[in-house]
C-alpha cells in the first residue's frame, strides 16, 4: 500500500511539473543557474538516436503516445526536473536510466532542447488569420 | 423446395435410373451352370405387379434435357428487394457463390440501386459502406463469398460493430451437400457462415425460400439502422439466387417500418435536469452521440442552456469544434472541476474520465472528484455481447438512463430550461463567459504551437494541416479521416457542420481509413462536397487497392499520407518496453517502420489510375502540391499526396 501511495505522490508532483513544463512556467533565471555545462551538437545527436524525437518531434514540438508529449523547444523547465522527468517519469514516458544514458548526455540534451526555437508569433502570419 | 417441382432434377432421374437397373440385376438368377436345368417361373408366382405407364414411361422414355436457359430466377426477386430498400450500392469482389445474384444485379436490376462496387478485397467493401453510412445515414450493402470472403471482411465487420454503423454484409453459401461441386465450392462452404461473425453482428440469418429471404432482407434492414446500430448478415444459397422462380405470384416484400429511437424516461431526465441544473461545475462529454445533422444543433442547446462546458470525444460530430463552450482540449482541468458529469452515448465512459498510467504496474486514477455526481445517457447498457470486449471498464454511476442520446436531448434541454431562474441564468452567462476566454486562449496556444518547426523537415504535423486548412476553409469540405493522435485539425480548424467529421475505425482495426473514406467520399460526391482524409501510412498499406476503386468508380476524394515511415504508436512502445530493461532503444525500429525501401505512395497511386505527388519534404512544397491536388478533386477526380512527416 505504501508503494501505491508514494507512486500516487509521485504522480500527482509529475503531473504538476509537467503542466509547468508544457507552460512554461519555470524562471528563466534559476533555469540557468541549475543547468550542468552541456553540448547542444552532441545534445542533438542524442536527441535523435536515443529517440527523444518519436514523441516529442524533432524540433521539440511535441506529440502523443498515450497522452500528450510535451514541447521541449526552449523549455523552461529546470535541469533536475528535466533530468528527474529522464530517470523516474512521472507519466508513461520511458525510463532512461544511468544504464542507458549519463548525466551528461542529459546535460548535452538539455542544451539542444533548450537552444531549439520555440513558437513564432502568430499574428502577422497569414495562414492563421482565420 | 418448391422452386424444384416442375422440373425433373436430373439428379433425382439419375437416382430412378439407377435405381431401376439395381432391381433387375437383383432380380436376374445366377448363370446356369452345365449341371442346372432352371425351369421358368409360372406367371402367377411373380410377386411383383405388372408394371404401370407411369413406369413404363420411366423406363422407356429418352431422359427429358436438361434445361438451359431460363425466363426468370431468385436473384431477379432479390434484387427487388434490395431496390425497395432503397439500397444505392452493393460492394463486392467478384465470387461464384453470389454469381446468380450479381448478374441479377447487372441485367435485372439495371446495375442501379444497386449499382455494383467493384473493390479488390472483401475488406475494402465492408468498410467503404462504414464510411458511406456515416456521411448519408443509411447502409449500403455489400456481397462477398461466405467462407473465405467473409473471413476477409470479418476486421471491417468489427470495426463497424464497434463504431455502431450499419452495413449489410451478404455471403454466398451452397447449403446442400450434394448441390456442391468439387473441391473449391466444398473447402468455400458452411453449414453456419454467420458463426465467425456472430459476435460482432446484430443479427443474421440463412433463408431457405424467396419469401424467406423477403422478410429476412427487410428485417436485416431494419435491425441494423435502430439504434444502437450495427451490421447484420445474411446467408444466400447459391441455388436459390440462380434458379427459376416457381411460385412468383405468392411472392410478396414486406414493408420497411422503421423503429423510432427510444426516449429515455421521462422521470429519468427529470432527474438528470435537476442535477445539472443545481450543479455549480456540470460537464457534458460525448462520444458517438449524434446520429443525424440534427444531433450537434441539439447538443449546442443543452450546453448553451447550462452555459456548460463540452467535452467532444470525436465518436462523431458531435459539438462545433470553435464553440465557445467546447473545452475538449481542456479536459483535466474541466473533468476535475465538475461537480456533475453528463455522458452521453459514450463508448468507454471510464477511460475517458481515468488517468491509466501504462508502466510496469498498471494504475489509474479518476479525474473527477470523488464526490461528483455521474449521470450516463444512451444506448450502451442496452446490447452488449460477451466475448469482445469493447463496452470498457464498468464504472461507479449515479443515475444511468437508458435511451437514445440524440432523441432524449430535445425532452432534457426542455426540462433544464424550465429549471433555470433569473438568478441561476446570471450566473450561467459569467461562466460561460469563463468558459469562452478559455476556448479562445486554447485556440490561441494551438496556433503558436503550431509553428514550432515550422521549416523543418520532415513536415510537421501542425504545419501539415494548417496548410491544409488554409486551402479548404473557404470549400465546403468534409474529412472523414485521421490518423492516431494528430489533434491539429479539432484544434485549429473550424468543425461547424455535422458533415465535417464522422469519427474513427470504432475497433481501431488497421486497415480502415482508405476504403471508408472512400465510402464517405462516395456519399460526399452527390452533395458536391470536397473530402479529404489524413491517412497513416502504416494503415494505408493494409489496403492501397481502394485507390484503384477511387479511380474506377470515379469518386472525388484527398488522400493526404502521414508519411512517418513507421507504425509508430508501436514504434514508441517499443521503445518503452526497451528503455523499461535499460536495454537502449536502437533497435526499436525493427518490426515497426517501413523504411529500406521507403514507400513511395505517389507511384503506388498513379499505378492505380490515381493522380499521386511526393514524397514531398520540403514544406514549402507542400501549399502548391495541396493547390493542385485539390483542383483536381473538386474536378471529379481522387488524388493524393504523399507527405512525409515528423512522426507526430
Amino acid at each position: 500500500m505504501r508503494h501505491r501511495g508514494i507512486r500516487k505522490l509521485v504522480n500527482v508532483i509529475g503531473a504538476a511539473l509537467m503542466a509547468l513544463f508544457a507552460a512554461g512556467g519555470f524562471d528563466g533565471a534559476a533555469r540557468a543557474q541549475d543547468a550542468p555545462p552541456g553540448d547542444a551538437v552532441e545534445g542533438k545527436r542524442l536527441y535523435l538516436a536515443v529517440g527523444c524525437f518519436l514523441c516529442h518531434g524533432r524540433s521539440g514540438q511535441g506529440g502523443a503516445m498515450n497522452g500528450p508529449a510535451p514541447i521541449l523547444a526552449k523549455t523552461a523547465m529546470p535541469f533536475d526536473g528535466f533530468k528527474g522527468q529522464l530517470r523516474q517519469p512521472a507519466s508513461d514516458m520511458p525510463a532512461y536510466s544511468e544504464k542507458v544514458m549519463t548525466d551528461q548526455e542529459i546535460a548535452d540534451i538539455y542544451a539542444f532542447v533548450e537552444a531549439l526555437p520555440g513558437p513564432r508569433p502568430t499574428k502577422d502570419m497569414k495562414i492563421f488569420d482565420n | 423446395m418448391s422452386k424444384r417441382r416442375p422440373s425433373p432434377d436430373p439428379d433425382r432421374r439419375k437416382f430412378l435410373k439407377g435405381a431401376t437397373l439395381a432391381g433387375a440385376a437383383a432380380l436376374t438368377p445366377p448363370v446356369a451352370t452345365d449341371a442346372q436345368v432352371i425351369a421358368p417361373a409360372p406367371v402367377a408366382a411373380m410377386k411383383a405387379a405388372p408394371p404401370g405407364p407411369i413406369q413404363i414411361a420411366v423406363e422407356t422414355l429418352p431422359p427429358e434435357p436438361d434445361p438451359v436457359t431460363q425466363t426468370s430466377s431468385g436473384g431477379d426477386f432479390m434484387v427487388d428487394v434490395l431496390k425497395t430498400l432503397e439500397i444505392d450500392y452493393l460492394a463486392m469482389n467478384c465470387a461464384s457463390s453470389f454469381r446468380g445474384l450479381h448478374e441479377a444485379v447487372i441485367n435485372h436490376g439495371g446495375n442501379v440501386k444497386p449499382e455494383i462496387l467493384t473493390c479488390p478485397h472483401e475488406e475494402i467493401a465492408v468498410s467503404m459502406g462504414h464510411g458511406y453510412a456515416k456521411i448519408e445515414g443509411k447502409p449500403m450493402a455489400m456481397i462477398c463469398h461466405g467462407v473465405v470472403g467473409l473471413q476477409h471482411a470479418t476486421m471491417a465487420m468489427y470495426n463497424a460493430w464497434c463504431d455502431r454503423v450499419p452495413v449489410i454484409v451478404i455471403g454466398g453459401n451452397i447449403i446442400e451437400a450434394n448441390k456442391r461441386g468439387p473441391v473449391v465450392e466444398w473447402v468455400h462452404s458452411a453449414i453456419d457462415i454467420g458463426a465467425i461473425t456472430r459476435d460482432f453482428t446484430k443479427w443474421d440469418d440463412q433463408p431457405t425460400s424467396l419469401q424467406h429471404f423477403a422478410e429476412s432482407a427487410v428485417r436485416a434492414y431494419k435491425i441494423a439502422t435502430t439504434p444502437p446500430m450495427g451490421p447484420v448478415l445474411l446467408s444466400l444459397d447459391a441455388e436459390l439466387q440462380e434458379n427459376p422462380i416457381h411460385d412468383g405470384e405468392s411472392l410478396h416484400i414486406p414493408r420497411l417500418s422503421r423503429v423510432v429511437p427510444p426516449q429515455a424516461d421521462s422521470g429519468a431526465i427529470a432527474e438528470a435536469a435537476k442535477l445539472l441544473v443545481a450543479a455549480e461545475a456540470p460537464l457534458i462529454v460525448v462520444d458517438r452521440m449524434a446520429r443525424t445533422p440534427a444531433g450537434m444543433d441539439r447538443l449546442v442547446e443543452l450546453a448553451e442552456a447550462l452555459q456548460c462546458p463540452v467535452l467532444d470525444r470525436a465518436g462523431r460530430q458531435n459539438f462545433p469544434s470553435r464553440h465557445p463552450l467546447n473545452q475538449t482540449f481542456r479536459r483535466g482541468v474541466v473533468i476535475g472541476q465538475a461537480d456533475v458529469i453528463l455522458s452521453i452515448e459514450m463508448n468507454d465512459h471510464w477511460g475517458a474520465l481515468t488517468a491509466f498510467s501504462d508502466r510496469i504496474v498498471r494504475t489509474s486514477r479518476m479525474l473527477y472528484k470523488p464526490t461528483a455526481k455521474i449521470i450516463t445517457l444512451g444506448m450502451r447498457d442496452l446490447y452488449l455481447k460477451a466475448n469482445y470486449q469493447d463496452f470498457g471498464r464498468f464504472s461507479d454511476i449515479d443515475l444511468s438512463i437508458a435511451g437514445d442520446g440524440e432523441a432524449s436531448l430535445p425532452a432534457l434541454t426542455d426540462q433544464v430550461r424550465k429549471l433555470v431562474d433569473p438568478a441561476r441564468k446570471a450566473a450561467y452567462e459569467a461562466r460561460g463567459k469563463r468558459y469562452a476566454a478559455a476556448h479562445l486562449a486554447m485556440v490561441e496556444q494551438s496556433k503558436s504551437e503550431a509553428t514550432i518547426g515550422w521549416d523543418s523537415s520532415p513536415i510537421t504535423t501542425g504545419r501539415l494541416c494548417a496548410e491544409v486548412w488554409a486551402r479548404i476553409k473557404d470549400e465546403d469540405w468534409s474529412l472523414v479521416g485521421n490518423t492516431i493522435n494528430n489533434t491539429w485539425p479539432h484544434r485549429l480548424w473550424n468543425f461547424d457542420k455535422a458533415h465535417r467529421w464522422i469519427g474513427a475505425a470504432g475497433g481501431a482495426g488497421v486497415g480502415y481509413t482508405a476504403p471508408a473514406s472512400l465510402g464517405a467520399a462516395l456519399a460526399n460526391k452527390r452533395h458536391g462536397r470536397l473530402t479529404l482524409t489524413f491517412n497513416g501510412d502504416g494503415d494505408f498499406m493494409f489496403n492501397p487497392g481502394t485507390l484503384w476503386t477511387a479511380a474506377h468508380h470515379r469518386i472525388p476524394i484527398l488522400y493526404i499520407i502521414h508519411n512517418n515511415r513507421a507504425y509508430h504508436q508501436e514504434y514508441m512502445y517499443l521503445q518503452a518496453m526497451a528503455n523499461r530493461h535499460g536495454r537502449g532503444i536502437e533497435k526499436s525500429d525493427i518490426g515497426t517502420t517501413l523504411k529500406d525501401p521507403n514507400i513511395d505512395y505517389a507511384t503506388v497511386a498513379r499505378g492505380l489510375g490515381v493522380h499521386g505527388e511526393g514524397p514531398i519534404t520540403d514544406p514549402h512544397d507542400l501549399g502548391p502540391a495541396l493547390e493542385r491536388a485539390i483542383a483536381l478533386v473538386k474536378s471529379g477526380q481522387p488524388a493524393l499526396i504523399d507527405v512525409v512527416t515528423d512522426p507526430r
